[in-house]
């Protein structure tokens, strides 16, 4: 039987571009679940960017006053 | 002392003219080791020696092509390409040897590439056969898949999914991108089909098709899997417009789409933390597990490096990956691709098919992942540059950059790069689905 390539392709193609789309979707799902999973019960601080940045800059300001006031009263000790 | 020479040089001819008194002529054509082992040495006339000499020489073997000469493969060789072929060859080599030093086309691999083509089409030698130099390369690693997963290790080792991880869903566009792979599938069976210029078989249209998805050791695993006899042209194909990103992506980015979308500006990546990323090669290689285990080769040895690396306690283990290992594997992929550039299996029009399907399987597959780009764009509440669809096509991390480039160009200042490589990493996971599919098919 001779067979039709063009035929055969578009097979082909529609076969492997769900496939691709089905592939990728389930990968974007998985990858928001992950996010929020991970970003819920394991939030750690040290190793996020995240939460390095969005640390309040007043809560910085204020630790580097208490820092530099425990350095003025250990040099007059 | 010119006469002592002379003398001694007289002697010697008679002498040995006198013992090989009748002696037959044994071919001197000793390409064959058994033929070394078996043979005993008879002596011979300096005459016949200096003519049994001149044939075994380059020159000769090319001057006089002998009828049914076979290849390293034990295949025909056509008078044609034992002699004009390899002149031809040659100079194809040295274009590409120019493409690799001058134009810095992919030199890491188009030069062993190139140098391979060179030492394959030395007459007499036949080092592409299954114990010639090529041929042990070519047999070691190529012919059974296996230096392609090696180099996607270290391709994993060095990526970093971040980008991707911060905005999900930019995957898709990897995803659409590899329409220019089924794309040129479809283009090449209609060439095969209704044309005369090409006959491709079917597993020869998926290998030439894979082109579009701009990943080579994909394209080379496709290949040697389906239809080795392609493999030189598809390589070279593959590797010489993966090093044209630059040249045939913007054109199409710029016709596609308008300068106020262009000028887009995306929101800033949120920051992805280390856990995640370490979590995310295990996803992927589960994924392939359940979805697709035919993929599992490309994506567990990519997901494997990519873990090394982000797991953060075997960082010897990943570096070697990075640097030594995929150096090594790189040497031995090009020489033994090369391999493939003999005269008899390149000068083909096939060849010639194949560069033209490649091309349009790349601009295919960036137009796709930009049309695709520019909907998501329509449909999302974050803004989505349209551009960082060509990054789809994989090519890491060169489509990135041109896309960043050209976003740039529309608005000075406007970053795109870390948005563009979500969907260049979702690009390789792509086109390795993509294969998985092809191969998942034919066996």
């Amino acid at each position: 039987m001779e067979v039709n390539l063009v035929v055969e392709a578009f097979k082909f193609m529609i076969l492997g571009m769900l496939a691709v789309f089905a592939f990728l979707y389930l990968l974007v799902l998985a990858m928001k679940v992950e996010a929020k999973v991970i970003e819920r019960y394991f939030s750690d601080k040290k190793s996020s960017f995240a939460a390095e940045e969005s640390e309040d800059e007043e809560e910085e300001r204020r630790r580097v006053a208490a820092i530099i006031a425990a350095v003025i009263e250990y040099r007059k000790s | 002392m010119k006469r002592l020479l002379l003398i001694f040089f007289l002697t010697f001819s008679a002498l040995s003219n006198l013992y090989a008194g009748g002696g037959e002529e044994i071919s001197a054509r000793v390409s064959d080791k058994e033929l070394i082992h078996t043979v005993e040495y008879k002596p011979k006339t300096l005459s016949v020696m200096l003519s049994d000499f001149f044939e075994t020489t380059g020159i000769y073997a090319m001057l006089e092509p002998k009828e049914g000469l076979k290849n390293g493969d034990g295949e025909q060789m056509s008078r044609f390409s034992q002699s004009i072929g390899r002149i031809i060859m040659f100079v194809v080599v040295f274009i590409l040897f120019y493409l690799a030093i001058v134009k810095e086309f992919e030199p890491l691999l188009l030069l062993p590439i190139a140098f391979g083509g060179l030492l394959a089409n030395i007459p007499v030698a036949n080092m592409t056969a299954p114990d010639g130099f090529l041929g042990i390369i070519y047999n070691m690693g190529i012919a059974n898949e296996f230096f392609p997963l090696l180099i996607f290790m270290g391709v994993g080792a060095m990526t970093d999914f971040g980008p991707l991880l911060s905005n999900p869903k930019t995957a898709m566009l990897g995803g659409a991108a590899q329409f220019g792979i089924f794309g040129s599938l479809l283009g090449a069976a209609a060439l095969s089909q209704y044309t005369p210029l090409a006959d491709f078989t079917m597993k020869q249209c998926a290998s030439i098709s894979i082109i579009g998805g701009a990943d080579g050791p994909t394209s080379i695993f496709i290949a040697s899997a389906l239809s080795p006899e392609l493999l030189g042209a598809i390589a070279v194909a593959a590797y010489s417009y993966m090093a044209l990103v630059p040249v045939i992506q913007p054109p199409i980015m710029k016709f596609l789409t308008t300068e106020s979308e262009r000028r887009i500006v995306m929101p800033r990546p949120r920051s992805v933390s280390r856990r995640e990323k370490l979590i995310f090669p295990i996803i992927i290689v589960m994924m392939s597990a359940l979805i697709l285990p035919k993929s599992a080769p490309l994506i567990g040895a990519f997901a494997f490096g990519n873990f090394a690396k982000e797991s953060g306690v075997v960082e010897r283990l990943s570096t070697q990956m990075q640097n030594s290992l995929i150096n090594i594997v790189t040497i031995f992929l090009g020489l033994g691709v090369g391999s493939k550039l003999q005269a008899d299996k390149f000068l083909v029009l096939d060849t010639l098919g194949i560069l033209v399907i490649g091309l349009f399987a790349f601009a295919a597959g960036t137009a796709s992942g930009i049309i695709m780009a520019k909907i998501m764009n329509r449909f999302s509440d974050e803004p989505i540059n349209p551009l960082i669809g060509a990054a789809g096509v994989s090519a890491v991390p060169m489509a990135a950059r041109v896309v960043n480039r050209v976003g740039a160009e529309a608005r000075p200042g406007n970053v795109l790069l870390m948005h563009a490589m979500g969907p260049n990493v979702a690009g390789v996971i792509g086109s390795a689905v993509a294969a998985g599919v092809l191969l998942s098919i034919f066996k």
